[in-house]
């Protein structure tokens, strides 16, 4: 009962998660709009800094007016994007400290520009997309069943820590998710419908948590490489896998070992992925090491591509493992799955367990008879748990 | 209105709920007394108590090879929350402004982060481990989980108001802070005053009779 209310709870969530996305991405159309060069438009809050920037930045010499002032303008212009070309031209300042002496850094424009003409848009049009492809697919495809039913037979998956650690980054990756996209498309979706006060209360509290867990991020991404990384590693039938589409496209069995390529492939892009997002939000978060502003903005691009690609690959993970496929789920919340599934999805593994002796009832397995291996489901008998 | 009612009555009532449940919770354990053990003592009770109240805060040898997850996530929350409770800046200063009237070093904003960074990976880690342990699955009542939860919303919410700048925040904060004071003594949340008073009186019985628990 425990298992079915927890099971209910975890596709609740990845329901409701999924509902967050869908009005996410809805609402990234006016996101396309605001990010066109015409920002004033209804809906929009005043920025005076921004309006003053915009306006120095259309001063270009073409536009200065005729006359005795002309040379002066252009002379000022250049002065002001003294960072134009890096180093020795910037200015001089008592100030001590990274950056101090420079007055406008026009790489700074370029990397607005990035976010408000092609993160935003692109990303949008990213994780929209895989949204719309996991709902088509759901409705073409429908959830892929354990065509030999669920047999009273079950195999030994996942360990209490190697769950937690799961659940622990996947706890984080919701939040980081939501925060994060509230950040990336907030303004441009959500300040129109809920105003400028409900938003910037809401913005903060999304900054502020976001910084908070991020670091939390890299010690959950952690925990998982040290635990999973050995089952990860490509072996002999991970590339026939791939070519096969992993079975999940047409009707024909393809076999797997204890992980198959997709979540190889999974792991290894949340190791570098993630990784690089974990690297590029610390070098965001403590801006106390020396780092200027163009490695800010590198890190802030770098960790926003990062972050959709992840989020994207991760809508398409939520999906298989929870209402994509009958029996995915289980392993993860009871730590046991079902004979018939792991026989149709990872065969080569089942066959292994059931040579061993390792197959048990459905009663074996119930709450406080949790066997703990020899070892590492997974991983042969001579290769001893840690 | 709403907010001067969460920043004034609300606060008070549910503070004095906490220390009113608090002292009552407390009192009718030490009213239960004990049996009275007509055997000659082998040892000092008050000495096997002190020792039993702070001998157990280093975990014994199944403990620290069979629970290791539990015994580490438990030591991070539990260090992290008294550091945060106690030691965060804006706590100090709410505590010598409404109860107090003095304040005391608080921690900096580094340590007040890194205070929150752990109690909060405690916290996950364990009521993950809760949740997914058959075991603890099972031992688990509605108590375990609503106690949890309030406990991870006042932080999660304090979190969140951390840049100082939003009385909303603030008072979410505060509010979820306060149903927690007057849920706190009817709960296992006691635990935190009842941990001394239980080890006491083993480590005091055991101590009486010779037993070096």
């Amino acid at each position: 009962m425990v298992i079915s209310v927890t099971r209910e709870i975890v596709r609740i969530c990845s329901l409701s998660s999924a509902l967050v996305w869908l009005v996410l991405l809805m609402f990234s159309g006016p996101g396309l709009l605001w990010a066109a060069p015409e920002p004033q438009e209804a809906g929009v809050v005043p920025n005076p800094g921004a309006d003053l920037w915009r306006e120095v930045r259309q001063r270009t010499p073409a536009d200065t007016t005729a006359g005795p002032t002309e040379p002066r303008d252009m002379n000022v212009w250049r002065e002001l994007r003294q960072r134009e070309t890096f180093g020795p031209s910037a200015g001089v300042t008592q100030a001590r400290g990274v950056d101090s002496g420079v007055l406008i850094n026009p790489f700074g424009d370029q990397w607005r520009q990035f976010r408000m003409e092609r993160l935003l848009p692109y990303g949008g049009y990213l994780l929209g997309g895989m949204l719309l492809f996991v709902i088509l697919f759901y409705l073409i495809r429908g959830r892929v069943p354990i065509h030999a039913g669920a047999s009273d037979k079950k195999l030994f998956r996942y360990t209490v820590f190697e769950r937690t650690v799961h659940w622990f980054l996947a706890s984080l990756v919701l939040f980081l998710g939501i925060t994060g996209l509230i950040l990336l498309f907030g303004r441009s979706f959500l300040l129109p419908l809920i105003g400028p006060e409900a938003f910037s209360v809401l913005a903060s509290a999304s900054k502020e948590g976001h910084n908070l867990f991020g670091p939390l991020f890299a010690l959950a991404l952690l925990l998982l490489f040290v635990r999973f990384v050995r089952r990860n590693i490509y072996q002999r039938g991970d590339l026939t896998w791939l070519l096969k589409g992993g079975g999940i496209i047409g009707k024909k069995h393809v076999p797997s070992n204890f992980f198959n390529m997709g979540e190889k492939s999974m792991f290894w892009m949340l190791v570098f992925v993630g990784g690089a997002i974990a690297a590029s939000g610390l070098i965001l978060l403590f801006p106390v090491f020396g780092q200027g502003r163009e490695w800010m903005a590198i890190s802030h691009v770098a960790h926003g591509i990062g972050a959709v690609l992840l989020l994207t690959v991760i809508i398409g993970h939520i999906y298989i493992g929870s209402i994509g496929m009958e029996g995915a789920l289980e392993g993860m919340t009871s730590g046991y799955c079902d004979l018939n599934w792991a026989r149709e999805h990872h065969d080569w593994w089942a066959q292994r367990c059931e040579e061993r002796g390792e197959v048990i009832t459905k009663s074996d397995s119930s709450a406080a008879k949790e066997s703990i291996p020899a070892h590492e489901p997974g991983l042969e008998s001579g290769e001893v748990a840690k | 209105m709403i907010g001067e009612f969460i920043d004034g009555p609300f606060w008070y009532f549910a503070l004095g709920v906490f220390l009113l449940g608090v002292a009552w919770r407390i009192f009718s354990i030490l009213r239960a007394g004990i049996a009275v053990d007509f055997s000659v003592p082998t040892g000092s009770g008050a000495v096997g108590a002190i020792r039993a109240i702070f001998s157990r805060f280093v975990p014994r040898r199944p403990v620290r090879t069979g629970g290791k997850l539990q015994l580490v996530a438990g030591y991070m929350f539990h260090l992290g929350l008294f550091a945060l409770l106690f030691f965060a800046q804006p706590h100090v200063d709410f505590i010598a402004e409404r109860i107090t009237g003095a304040g005391w070093p608080a921690l900096p904003h580094w340590g007040f982060i890194l205070a929150s960074e752990i109690a909060f990976a405690g916290l996950i880690l364990l009521w993950l481990h809760r949740l997914l342990h058959p075991v603890t699955r099972l031992l688990s009542s509605a108590d375990d989980y609503l106690g949890t939860g309030l406990v991870f919303l006042v932080m999660l919410t304090g979190c969140l108001a951390l840049a100082q700048s939003f009385e909303p925040l603030r008072l979410i904060h505060l509010f979820l802070a306060e149903l927690l004071l007057i849920y706190f003594p009817f709960s296992n949340l006691m635990h935190a005053f009842t941990f001394s008073i239980s080890r006491g009186y083993t480590g005091a019985t055991m101590a009486r009779k010779g037993v070096n628990a």
